[in-house]
């Protein structure tokens, strides 16, 4: 029993560590932009389609179609600012989540029924030499993919933090963050500021899609149900470091590893629900306040 | 080098600045007076880029200032201070002040201006690394001050420097403003506090409801009926 | 005779009109349309009770059509007699709602949605693990088929959801959840109960929502158990709803009729993408929501208009305050 606990406890951090970097960029475009975009997991889903046809047709690893895609998808991410929640953020702060929220509710579908008729139903996972290897100690067993998902993850992560806090750039990002009027007194390009940020966000989602595709699998549905875990992450970790997120996205895995043993694998779901709801009511202003006053 | 001509300014339906005329020529300081609502601060998030303005022209220099974007307000050298929560809580002191010489003009000459700051305001050079957080009143609008002047400004504009401030503060804050004005910067100032304003600044302008009833020297009007009887403080 | 007796007679003679269809109509595409618009209709009704009246936007409301659906189907095929069934699924929808209405309910505006979609998601995913098997009626019942049990039945399903909609919207409660929904503070204040009401329309729209799914159930030959727990009913009741008109009666009805009629309709190779158009159309109707690019386009319009009025007429200001008042 406690060889399945162990190992649970394993599949769990290993899933937490693709919950942080998909969380991420979502609390990037959230943080900056004040946008809440539910379409988040369909950016994922590009993404990992996107590794699946470079390593299918062009042989392309996806560890190193990674710069890639995320380029690809960033690209995306301009189109869907510019057509779309560039609009929304003319509006203030509880009309722009609400708007943003509904919009992209309506990306949702729209995504997963173009992905459907373009890519088909089928699930899909890319298959390198390495797919089946995996590191053992003892019993214990760690697939190398879904450990190289992990790093993959925490760099992002740090290097995302010192862009952050150690470039021009991400001080922009931060001042808009906390208030974009204030920074567009400070000569901060607020426009210029907003693009970018939710560009960058929609390439970490298609990383996290290329790693999820390699890892594990990916189908045209599966959007939302990675949104909402990035969703869990962001509320768990508060909108604070970069490094909290990974984190909290981790304990979010295993926590619902952990609850898939004891309640049996099928309502996995739902013990990440509860902790949601918990933690969204003890604290709400983890999401949607700042950490300081 | 600031002329606002017929300005007028609307929330949605609600018209809040009805065509005000006013300047602040170089070197000069120049105060707009008026109660609560009265559309000072609107007035300023107008010129700032902020607002859309419903009327009435803004030349800075002689070149047109209206329908700019913010950031390129500020390039220009208009700098605004806001009323309250001017600087970046989250940020430490130098990451303000590191922040304020956002603009490329700016950024050419950040240590020139640090230095130059840093001698106005001593109090900030020993501690770059405190978050603003953590301040307080005084020092946080000293911070705010510096911030603005690291991005070279040719026009500094402060929303209420005094409010909320012991008067020791504010008089501090006053003398800074008027060293400001002796470097070369031009000062607009909206103000509550009537009397220390009108000794400072050379010329004011009272604004009421939306239009302007009254201007003249800040000696003038400190002595002008109409001031002291609107202003009971006086 | 109630005030609104035009609306009335019109909704009487509508549904006579569908009682006649149901009887006389042989064409199977004509009775599948009806029942599908029908199913559509009463789902964004149940949505409207809480979105429209209550002014809590859901997006988890499909899992109330899925509740509704599964226990109905469950029982039905079990043996239990159809109206068993549904009202089996409609107590066990109640008690859920009711039960996760109590920690939903105390999120407010942009939480509480965020909520919704958060349960609908878990419980979608929860159902394709734990039913992952389709659903079918037997290959007699299959032969047997009869359009027009399902079609009354659905008609049954929509009559009564317009009509207690009708009489919630003219209620004492349903007055009072549009007060919580206008200002929640206020209504508090002057004596009407936020979470309580909050609460009748959380569940009323929930138990109404099953009823739907329990049609659903009746008349659908074969599907997945979670696909009445997707996110895409909720997608389109709430489309239905926006472009019909939130917090109308007929709007609903008007917005499915449209929804599903237009997607009938539209030439066969956009037909695989419908679900892109309407998604589409969806985003187009939020960017013009109001409180988004609508409202300040009116505004806009609205104050050219006052100037031109201010600047060509000093007389008569009377007359033009008159027409300001648009």
């Amino acid at each position: 029993m406690s060889r399945l606990i162990l190992q649970s406890a394993v599949s769990g951090l290993l899933v937490g560590g693709m919950y942080g970097l998909v969380a991420l960029g979502l609390a990037l475009a959230f943080g900056v932009l004040k946008v809440l975009n539910v379409a988040h997991g369909e950016l994922l889903m590009l993404g990992g389609y996107a590794a699946f046809f470079a390593f299918t047709l062009w042989g392309l690893d996806p560890i190193v179609s990674i710069p890639l895609v995320f380029v690809g998808l960033s690209l995306f991410g301009v189109i869907l600012y510019f057509t779309l929640f560039r609009h929304v953020t003319r509006l203030a702060l509880g009309p722009r989540i609400k708007n943003s929220l509904l919009l992209s509710f309506g990306l949702v579908l729209v995504l997963q029924a173009l992905a459907v008729r373009l890519f088909t139903g089928d699930e899909r996972t890319i298959s390198t030499a390495y797919s089946s290897d995996a590191i053992t100690i003892g019993w214990l067993r760690v697939p190398v993919v879904r450990l190289a998902g992990l790093a993959v993850a925490v760099v992002a992560a740090l290097l995302l933090e010192w862009v952050l806090t150690r470039t021009r750039f991400g001080l922009a990002l931060r001042a808009t963050s906390e208030d974009w009027t204030r920074a567009a007194l400070t000569g901060v390009n607020v426009g210029w500021v907003y693009l970018t940020a939710f560009a960058i966000s929609a390439g970490l989602a298609a990383v996290a899609g290329s790693l999820i595709g390699l890892g594990y699998s990916v189908s045209p549905s599966i959007g939302l149900g990675w949104t909402l875990k990035a969703l869990i992450v962001v509320v768990l970790a508060g909108l604070g470091s970069m490094r909290g997120i990974i984190v909290a996205g981790l304990f979010l895995g295993l926590t619902e590893s952990l609850a898939g043993v004891w309640l049996g694998g099928e309502y996995r779901e739902i013990a990440a629900l509860v902790l949601f709801l918990v933690v969204l009511s003890i604290r709400p202003e983890g999401f949607f306040g700042s950490a300081h006053a | 080098m600031l002329a606002v001509d017929g300005l007028e300014v609307a929330y949605g339906d609600l018209q809040v600045v009805w065509g005000i005329s006013f300047e602040v020529p170089e070197d000069s300081i120049v105060a707009i007076l008026g109660p609560n609502g009265a559309g000072k601060t609107t007035t300023l998030l107008a010129l700032m880029g902020l607002l859309p303005v419903t009327g009435g022209t803004v030349t800075f220099g002689g070149d047109p200032l209206l329908g700019l974007q913010t950031h390129k307000v500020v390039e220009r050298g208009v700098v605004m201070v806001p009323e309250e929560r001017a600087t970046f809580a989250s940020l430490t002191v130098e990451e303000n002040l590191e922040l304020g010489a956002f603009t490329r003009r700016a950024r050419s000459a950040v240590d020139e201006t640090k230095s130059e700051v840093y001698e106005i305001f001593p109090f900030l050079a020993e501690r770059p690394t405190q978050r603003a957080a953590t301040l307080s009143g005084g020092e946080r609008q000293m911070l705010a001050i510096g911030k603005a002047l690291m991005a070279r400004p040719r026009l500094l504009i402060l929303d209420e420097p005094s409010l909320g401030l012991a008067p020791i503060v504010v008089e501090n804050t006053f003398r800074v403003i008027s060293t400001i004005r002796e470097k070369g910067v031009a000062v607009l100032m909206v103000e509550q506090h009537v009397e220390k304003t009108l000794d400072l600044a050379d010329h004011a302008y009272i604004l009421e409801m939306g239009r302007i009833v009254a201007d003249g020297p800040g000696s003038r009007l400190a002595t002008d009926s109409r001031v002291r009887d609107a202003y009971l403080g006086l | 005779m109630p005030r609104n007796w035009p609306a009335v007679v019109t909704g009487l003679a509508v549904l006579v009109l569908a009682v006649g269809i149901g009887l006389g109509s042989d064409n199977q595409h004509l009775l599948t349309i009806a029942i599908q618009t029908m199913t559509l209709a009463a789902l964004a009704s149940s949505w409207n009770i809480l979105g429209g009246f209550a002014g809590q936007i859901s997006l988890g409301h499909a899992v109330f059509f899925g509740l509704g659906a599964q226990t109905t189907r469950e029982l039905w095929l079990g043996g239990q007699p159809l109206a068993v069934s549904v009202v089996a699924a409609l107590l066990v929808t109640a008690v859920f709602a009711a039960v996760v209405g109590v920690p939903m309910l105390r999120f407010r505006d942009i939480y509480f949605t965020i909520g919704t979609l958060a349960l609908g998601v878990a419980i979608f995913l929860t159902v394709g693990n734990v039913r992952p098997r389709l659903t079918s009626l037997t290959a007699e019942a299959l032969r047997e088929y009869d359009f027009s049990g399902p079609y009354f039945v659905t008609l049954g399903v929509l009559a009564v959801t317009v009509a207690i909609s009708a009489w919630l919207k003219n209620s004492k409660l349903g007055l009072g959840m549009m007060a919580v929904r206008d200002d929640e503070e206020a209504a508090g204040a002057t004596g009407v109960n936020p979470l309580g009401h909050k609460m009748a329309a959380f569940v009323a729209s929930a138990v109404l929502a099953a009823l739907a799914g329990a049609s659903f159930a009746y008349f659908t030959a074969s599907y997945y158990p979670s696909f009445a727990f997707s996110v895409v009913w909720t997608f389109e009741a709430i489309l239905v709803v926006f472009i019909g008109g939130m917090g109308t009666i007929t709007g609903p009805l008007i917005g499915s009729v449209f929804f599903v009629v237009g997607r009938d309709a539209l030439p066969s190779s956009i037909q695989e993408f419908q679900v892109v158009v309407f998604g589409l159309l969806f985003i187009l109707v939020v960017l013009l929501l109001p409180g988004g690019l609508l409202e300040g386009a009116q505004r806009l319009i609205r104050r050219r208009l006052k100037q031109g009025k201010r600047s060509s007429s000093n007389e008569g200001t009377t007359k033009s305050k008159g027409k300001e008042l648009v």
